[in-house]
This record gives structure tokens, sequence and C-alpha cells, in this order.
């Protein structure tokens, strides 16, 4: 069946999403919003974008892919905003396995190799 | 004969095993680590900090209940970071007592969930094990989970979980094994009895336990779970913590006894046997007396063997490179730099022959050697004077010399014993004990009373002992100890 792509913005479309997935694997990049001209206010985020989809064809099969926009600079500064809180994540971009302790933040999104340890190990 | 599987940069031949491994002109790897625990671990990255081409093998064979765990080895996953974990989810279910003490008022009854907590500590295990997945390939380390023996001189197998055998070679090897809990070879034992393997994921509340074994494991087990409210009985075959100061073992018994934990002393079962299916179910234990014919029964839901930890050296094939071990203990004895008797395998942690099985002394002597192979360095291990603590309900944190062995050393006119007994500030309040926390140091007369033993008992006794042993190592005399102004109110101003 291949891997499949989903793209949300905040918190609750990304929950929603991720629970009509249960059962299946479930990938996610999150990163920072993108301006009219589709540049995101996250420099780390521009760069890491490029790396990860280009590992996407690692991805296993039947699994689900959901890019996520966290919300503006300001949200996303908040220390108490809903990602913070629940998903723990502590920066963009953060990329991980949903619901396994599996995650690359920030720099370590610009390893292609650590991206595909990510999409390919168990 | 079994043609080799060689990576696709190296252009040698396809070598052929007829018995007898021709040892090959390069080789794949200029290490390869056989065991991803504190030991392997810390060796293999050091080495890729001086651009060693690197192999690590991990791989745990599941226990007789089926359990497994990630790479990281004992420390991480079975030992040290859930002990603590758990040790201090009990220390918590006291604070809740006492803090009624202090005014904290809540009217529901306290309870204890094992699910929670369990669930709790195994993601945090989790995301160490990938944080050592992460930092291996970050720093080019190549991992396999795969099980690892020799097969000839400079020549490993690889055997993952899937059964695939790979072949590689490497200019020198160390061997990081650890170790597996014992069983006690009764009926019953495997089928039945969990042990730490089990215990720190057990994904049912272990109930009324019955602990065999009188380690600091057996002990620290049983503290944390009868802190978590569960009825625990420790089967002790002769006396508590071999190896250790015997008065401060003592003490540690007697405070686990008069909070709440049984002792049987000198029994040892004979016999496990299964009366209740479940989760958990409902065992049988026979034990007999030790010092005579008595026998006696007990019921329990589960039953959790610390009797001891053997060396994973028997199957990973050491005597097809010639690699000594002691045939009674497994252990693998190892010169001053770590080095065995084929002086291209090297070995570190608790496989090693009368060193002490500890994370940090993995840790220390992994790096050093790697420096001393690859850097110039020429600094060895230092195994004398390392601190420890048992995390019993009432922590031990000792450095040095026990009493005994100081005695046998230097003979008992020429040490000094100083010695208190203390009230920590924190427990006057909620009426704790106030006999209980001790703590004495043991000095050389002969050698301007230079203390050569450190042993306290109360909380938070490692972080009380870390300091001191660093005085310690510095030469610390009683003087100077004396000298010292204390901190107060603090336990460790004693």
């Amino acid at each position: 069946m291949g891997w499949e792509e989903m793209q949300v913005r905040g918190y609750s479309e990304f929950v929603r999403t991720a629970q009509s997935y249960h059962g299946r694997p479930i990938f996610a990049l999150f990163c920072g919003d993108k301006d009219a001209e589709g540049r995101s206010w996250c420099p780390d985020c521009v760069t890491a974008e490029p790396v990860v989809r280009k590992e996407l064809h690692n991805l296993p099969d039947e699994s689900v892919f959901i890019y996520c926009l966290v919300g503006d600079r300001a949200y996303w500064k908040d220390p108490n905003n809903e990602f913070r809180r629940n998903l723990k994540l502590t920066g963009v971009p953060t990329l991980l396995k949903y619901g396994t302790p599996q995650k690359l933040v920030e720099e370590e999104c610009f390893k292609s190799e650590l991206v595909r340890m990510l999409f390919t190990e168990d | 004969s079994v043609q080799a599987h060689k990576e696709e940069d190296n252009p040698q031949k396809t070598m052929e095993v007829n018995g007898l491994t021709p040892v090959p002109d390069s080789y794949d790897y200029d290490l390869i680590v056989i065991g991803g625990g504190s030991g392997g671990l810390a060796a293999a990255k050091e080495a890729a900090k001086y651009e060693k081409k690197v192999m690590v093998l991990d791989f745990v064979t599941p226990t007789p209940q089926g359990s497994s765990w990630g790479l990281g080895g004992t420390c991480v996953n079975v030992g040290c970071i859930p002990k603590k974990l758990m040790h201090q989810a009990a220390l918590l279910g006291q604070a809740l007592q006492d803090s009624r003490k202090f005014g904290w008022q809540f009217t529901e009854e306290v309870k204890h969930n094992w699910m929670t907590m369990t669930e709790s500590v195994q993601n945090y295990i989790g995301s160490l094990n990938w944080s050592y997945r992460v930092a291996l390939r970050d720093k080019k380390v190549t991992y396999e989970n795969a099980y690892g023996e020799f097969v000839g001189p400079h020549t490993v197998k690889a055997t993952n979980k899937k059964g695939v055998e790979k072949l590689y070679t490497a200019e020198r090897f160390i061997i990081a094994t650890g170790e597996r809990p014992r069983y006690l070879g009764i009926p019953g034992d495997k089928e039945y009895c969990i042990s730490s393997d089990d215990l720190f994921s057990l994904p049912y509340c272990p109930g009324r336990t019955l602990v065999v074994g009188a380690s600091y494991v057996a002990l620290e087990c049983a503290g944390f779970l009868a802190g978590l409210g569960l009825d625990v009985t420790v089967m002790v075959r002769s006396i508590l913590l071999r190896g250790f100061d015997q008065d401060m073992a003592n003490r540690i018994g007697e405070y686990m006894k008069e909070h709440g934990v049984s002792f049987i002393r000198e029994f040892v079962p004979i016999k496990v046997e299964q009366i209740e299916e479940g989760t958990p179910g409902v065992l049988k234990v026979t034990a007999k007396s030790t010092t005579g014919d008595q026998i006696i029964e007990g019921e329990y839901n589960t039953v959790l063997l610390a009797i001891g930890r053997d060396p994973c050296t028997r199957k990973v094939g050491l005597d097809k490179v010639g690699v000594n071990i002691n045939e009674r203990t497994g252990k693998i004895p190892v010169n001053d730099e770590e080095q065995t008797n084929v002086p291209y395998v090297y070995a570190v942690g608790d496989i090693l022959q009368g060193k002490l099985e500890l994370t940090p002394v993995a840790i220390q002597a992994g790096r050093l050697l790697v420096q001393r192979l690859y850097a110039g360095a020429t600094t060895k291990c230092d195994y004398v004077n390392v601190p420890t603590t048992v995390f019993t309900p009432l922590e031990y944190g000792a450095c040095g010399y026990s009493e005994e062995t100081a005695v046998e050393k230097f003979g008992e006119e020429n040490i000094e014993v100083y010695h208190s007994h203390f009230w920590p500030l924190e427990w006057t309040v909620p009426s704790r004990d106030n006999n209980k926390c001790y703590a004495k140091i043991i000095c050389n007369i002969q050698d301007n009373e230079r203390v050569i033993g450190f042993h306290v008992l109360g909380p938070n006794a490692g972080e009380v002992t870390q300091g001191f042993a660093a005085a310690i190592k510095c030469g610390l005399t009683k003087e100077q100890l004396d000298s010292t102004v204390g901190i107060h109110p603090v336990c460790a101003e004693v």
C-alpha cells in the first residue's frame, strides 16, 4: 500500500488526524508556519524539510506521514503551548514516530542518516 | 565449507572455513565491540572519536519469561536506571505519608498503581535506547542487533533475531557481554520464577512477593516493592550483602524488617509449583533449612530470584580464539590494561575477574582502554576507592574498606573507627526513627589517620558519598575532616 501524507495545522487538527490513523505507524514532522511565499519563520525547519522529504521513500508500508505546522513564532515561544505541554516537544523542527520515544530534534533532522534510521528501524 | 559475506567496499577474496579460519590480511573494522552496555558503548563511542572504524554487536537473549529490551545494556534497561526510579517511587510513597505531619491535607487514601509507574519507567528507558542509537549512528559507529561470537582468529559471526548470519573481521575486539541472573536449578524455577530482568517491565503488579537472595539486587527490589505497599518476604541462605561491611549490612536488614519486610533466614527453596495461573497467579514454594531437615512451604503471587549473576562468556566462542576464562565463575582474567591472554582481545565491565561490577567502572575502563589503544594515552583504570551506593529503603553509601577488610589488612590495633548515629532533620517532625541513620569512618593510624573507609546509612546516601570519594582520593585524613566546617542542617555534616 505504500505510505501516505497528511498536512495539518495546529494541535487539535494534529491529534484528530493521528487518532484517525490509530493502528498504523505514524511519523510526524513539526515545523513553524509558512508565510505567503511558503517560507517558514523557523530557519532550521527550512533546512530540515527537504532532507526529510528525500527520505520519505524509506517509510514502511501502511505508514502515515503527518506534516504539521505548529503556529506562528509567538505561539511557539509560549512555554505553555499545547505541543510543548502535551507532546513534550522542545523545539522545531521535530521529527518523531508517534507513540514511541523515537524522535529527532532540530539539527538532528538535518542528517539524512538519522532520518533514515528513524523511518526504517524498530 | 562456508563462504563469508564481505562488505562491498572490502576487496578481500571470500574465505573458506575448513575448521580452521585463516587470519585475513586486512580487516573489516579496526574494532568490534561485543556487547552494547555501559562498557561497550563507552569504548565504541570513544574509538569513533579517533576516527576508527567501529562496530557494536548487541543482542538480548530473551529471559525464560520472554522479556527482552533495547540497546544500552543492563544498567539502562534492567538495572540501575529502573531500579532507582522504582526506589524513588517508593520514597515518594513515604514522603506522602510524612507530608501530613507537615500540614498537607488530602482526604483520599493514597494507593499505588504499578502499571502507571512501569509505563513511565519503560518510556524513559525507551528514550535512552533511542538516544544511544542516534549517538552511535551520528558518530558513524556501525550497530547491529545481532548475537556476536568468535568463530576464528580475528573473526566473529553475528546472528540476528531472524537467524541471518554474517561474518566480520577486526584488528581488535572488546568483549563487554555483561551478565545475566542466575537460576536456582530447582523444579519450577525457569517456568514460574522471575528475575530482575523481568521485574522492571512486568505487565502486572507482582502482588505478594518472595524475593530469594540477599544480594543488593534482592534487598533493593524487596525494599521498593514493600515501599509500594506489597507484601514482601526475603529468603536468605546465610548472610546479607556478602562482600559489604557486615555491620552496615545488618543495620540495613534490621531497618527493612522494622518497615514491613519479612525475612526467612537460613533457608533455600527446593521446589516451585504453580497453584493458580494468572497475572499474577499463585505459586507454592517449598524450602529446606540450611542447618537441619526442616521443610517449610509458602504461597506467593510472585517469586523473584536474585541469587547472583553469571557472565555471558560461555557461548561467545572464546575457545575459538583461545581466550582464557575462569572455568568455575565464567569471568575473564585480564591484566591491568584490560587485555586478555590473547593480545588483540580486550574485555571490560562486569565480566572481568576481580573487578567491581559497576557502570561507572565499566565506562571508565572502556574509555581509558580506547585512549590507550588509539590516542597514545597511558592512564590505566583506577579500581581503588570506588564509591558505591545500595538503594535499600535506608540507603547505604560506601567508599574504601569495610571494617572487616581493614582489620584483616592493617590489624585491629592500627585502625581507628569513628562513628555516629544521626537523626535527619526532615525525619523529626514526622516522627521517623531517631536512631537508625548512622555514619562511620575507618582510619589508618599508621598513615596520619588517613581515611580508608567511609560508610553512611541514611537518606541521599549516594549524593553524600560522592563528594567524600573525591576527598578520599586526595588522601583525606581525620584531621582534615575535623577541620572541615560542616553545612547545617544536613545529614552530611556528621
